[in-house]
């Protein structure tokens, strides 16, 4: 059990690519941290600093107080679980899982136990003598998680370990993971492309994007207030709509397009420096969760007419992609699910109770929550607050 | 995998079964097209069928009629006489056979082993290597291209017992002056060692091939498991190597069940009889003593053998280690 500090680190590859820059980051001893961003942004670079796989190129490294940039993977005690699984093909399911309590010299009747166990929570238990050519993807995946697990080491190191697995096994994996994590009260980072997964499972998410840390924070404060556009947009599933602005040269309404919208004026106490940009433009962010359906003849000054593009009835809910005639401000990298691409081709989505009868093409009110909605600078495109 | 021949019988029956009967002038034009490309193809094939027939398979089949005949020669050629079993029973009998098979047998796993263990390190080291790996490869496989017979003479200007240069440094330090070639046992070393040194590049190469074709994240798993470089080594590259050890000992198996160049160059298969493989025996028999009939017997009973411990080795590394172990 130990702590993990990042300071500083940076990697450049031998080829100049400069994958990760200047990251800060403190795991503690017992904390999940979750590790999102675009593809390519520098995560599993990350996890194989730590893991000793990778030679840090800036900065330090230490895993329990000690600086452990120099030591060798097999002397830092950590426990990886790799992007594409990396298992030994010549080993059983179950040789695979104890190989690691094996060479710490357990007696074998414990390294038997403890695969059984680890076994079972995986549901793997069948399959122990199978070797992993033997498997599908997603049990492969799990012999992967499983290699892990087994072990009570410093730190987990988690590449998109449940992404293979269907819907349902991966709500059962979640909770496994995080209970085991808890039990053992091991510093995890987990890299996860699943919207789901960084809310639910982190403790903290640090969001990192071209190899620089964005921001770090719990779920909520990185939903309520992401510190800049790409956060916003990359938190949240649909992604945030983002469009052009402008705030009124009293800074009380803001204009989308042909349409204008009241700022409530508790929105000032919690962004006082938005005044500092009445008259100018900014970029709005409404959550597709902050729009819900008008009442017809109920207030009108925090509600947007919108044309109706696409519906999507999910059962529980209905997504209606709209079109307004503001500018929509693009967040490219953030743009990483399917979804999200549909999302630029209907300009805007709301996310809104099931039963709404109303048609493509037909106009719809959408009523905005006015306190949440955020503010970005359009040059820095940092949040204004 | 057990073969599951009751398994295999029932799906012929059902595929049999299953066929439907062609309709009649589709089978007509369809056969006569197969017909016309299979003979396009059997005249197209027919010189180098009869090429490989004349050179491989006509001679193997002729030293095996030999071997069971009675071959007696004249003036004028020479005749097959009533077919026996004498030749082979001469063979069993003759110590000189036996010490042959045993002295090639020997030789064999001898030079076999320590080609591949000495093999084996050298490609850990050059697949290492980041920089002049193509060259290290090309400097190693100069022994390996070099014809032995021209080999074998370079060991033969070193092992030499009057002028020989491993004989003047045994001078020169004080080690006396020994004749290599002139003792069994110095001997059979000796031609190790130049066996050695001319193949441990050829296991060195295949296994090189073999350790880039490793997918490289699991020894990077491994090493986050804890494991040391001699535990990698021995938990995951040796094991996942195995398909590609067994290549390259088959291969040197074949071949050094064969030994003819270097005792033919650098002792003639002696002193005595010390270094006188199966070849060199069948070539003595054959072409010193005349005597056609034991000479052939001698080398099918080589030919056999090694097919039979080839054989047996497959089986034993299928077993072990299948090809659906890598993945
Ligand atoms: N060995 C290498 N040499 C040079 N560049 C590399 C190397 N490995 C990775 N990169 C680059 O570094 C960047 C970060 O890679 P990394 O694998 O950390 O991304 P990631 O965030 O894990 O992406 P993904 O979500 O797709 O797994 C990528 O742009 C990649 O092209
Ligand atoms: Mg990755």
């Amino acid at each position: 059990m130990a702590s993990i500090l990042l300071e500083k680190v940076g990697k450049v590859y031998p080829n100049g690519y400069r994958a990760v820059e200047n990251l800060d980051l403190e795991i503690a001893e017992g904390e999940f941290l979750v590790l999102v961003g675009p593809s390519g942004c520098g995560k599993t670079t990350v996890l194989r600093m730590i893991a000793g796989l990778e030679e840090i190129s800036t900065g330090d490294l230490k895993i329990g107080g000690a600086v452990v940039n120099d030591l060798e993977p097999k002397d830092r005690d950590v426990a990886m679980v790799f992007q594409n699984y990396a298992l030994y093909p010549h080993m059983t399911v179950a040789e695979n899982i104890g190989f690691a309590l094996k060479l710490r010299k357990l007696p074998k009747e414990e390294v038997r136990r403890k695969v059984e166990e680890a076994a079972e929570i995986l549901g793997l238990s069948e399959w122990l003598d199978r070797k992993p050519k033997q498997l599908s993807g997603g049990q492969r995946q799990r012999v992967a998680m499983g290699r892990a697990i087994v072990r009570s080491p410093k730190a987990f190191l988690m590449d998109e370990p449940l992404s293979n697995l269907d819907a349902k096994l991966r709500v059962k994996m979640r909770s496994e993971v995080r209970r085991i994590q808890e039990r053992l009260g091991v510093a995890t980072v987990y890299v996860t492309h699943d919207q789901v997964e960084a809310m639910t499972m982190g403790d903290r998410v640090a969001v990192m994007r071209d190899g620089v840390l964005q921001q770090c924070d719990t779920p909520q404060q990185l939903y309520d207030h992401p510190v800049n556009q790409f956060v916003g947009a990359f938190i949240g599933s649909p992604a945030m709509n983002l469009y052009e602005a402008k705030l009124g040269p009293d800074a009380t309404v803001i204009s989308l397009g042909s349409q204008t919208l009241r700022i409530p004026e508790s929105t000032f106490a919690r962004r006082p420096a938005l005044r500092g940009f009445a008259g100018r433009m900014v970029t709005v962010g409404i959550r597709p969760e902050d729009l819900s359906v008008a009442i017809p003849g109920g207030p009108t000054d925090g509600s947007l007419i919108t044309e109706v593009q696409l519906l999507e009835a999910l059962g529980s809910e209905m997504m209606v992609h709209f079109s307004i005639d503001a500018n929509l401000v693009t967040e490219e990298a953030a743009a990483e699910e399917e979804e999200d691409i549909l999302v630029h081709k209907g300009e805007g989505v709301a996310r809104v109770a099931p039963d709404l009868t109303v048609r493509t093409g037909e106009t719809l009110m959408l009523q905005v929550a006015m306190e949440r909605i955020h503010f970005f600078d359009p040059e820095t495109t940092w949040a204004i607050w | 995998m057990p073969d599951l021949p009751g398994k295999q019988e029932k799906l012929t029956v059902i595929a049999e079964r299953v066929e439907a009967p062609p309709r009649p002038e589709a089978k007509l034009r369809r056969d006569s097209h197969t017909r016309r490309m299979a003979r396009v193809g059997w005249a197209m094939s027919t010189p180098a069928l009869v090429f490989v027939g004349l050179v491989t398979i006509f001679p193997i089949a002729f030293s095996f009629v030999l071997s069971f005949s009675n071959v007696v020669v004249s003036g004028s050629g020479f005749a097959l006489e009533n077919p026996t079993f004498g030749n082979y029973s001469e063979l069993f009998h003759s110590s000189v056979w036996r010490y042959s098979l045993a002295f090639t047998i020997f030789y064999t796993v001898v030079t076999v082993l320590v080609e591949v263990v000495l093999g084996t390190m050298i490609a850990l080291v050059v697949e290492r290597l980041t920089k002049g790996r193509g060259l290290m490869m090309s400097l190693l496989l100069l022994p390996w291209s070099m014809i032995t017979v021209i080999s074998a003479e370079l060991w033969q200007y070193i092992f030499e017992g009057t002028y020989g240069v491993l004989q003047a440094i045994f001078q020169a330090v004080g080690l006396g002056s020994p004749v290599f070639l002139g003792t069994p046992t110095s001997a059979v070393v000796a031609m190790m060692v130049a066996d050695i040194w001319k193949t441990t590049p050829f296991v060195a190469v295949i296994v090189v091939a073999g350790l880039v074709m490793l997918p490289g994240e699991i020894f990077e798993a491994a090493s986050v498991d804890g494991a040391s470089g001699w535990t990698t080594f021995f938990k995951i590259t040796l094991p996942l190597l195995r398909p590609t050890i067994a290549i390259a000992v088959l291969f040197r198996i074949l071949q050094a069940f064969g030994l003819f160049d270097l005792p033919f160059v650098l002792t003639g298969g002696g002193p005595g009889t010390a270094t006188t493989s199966l070849a060199i025996l069948s070539y003595k028999v054959m072409f010193e003593d005349i005597a056609y009939g034991p000479g052939a017997a001698v080398a099918v009973s080589a030919t056999l053998l090694v097919i039979l411990g080839s054989l047996a080795f497959l089986k034993v590394f299928r077993s072990q280690v299948g090809r659906e172990d890598v993945q």
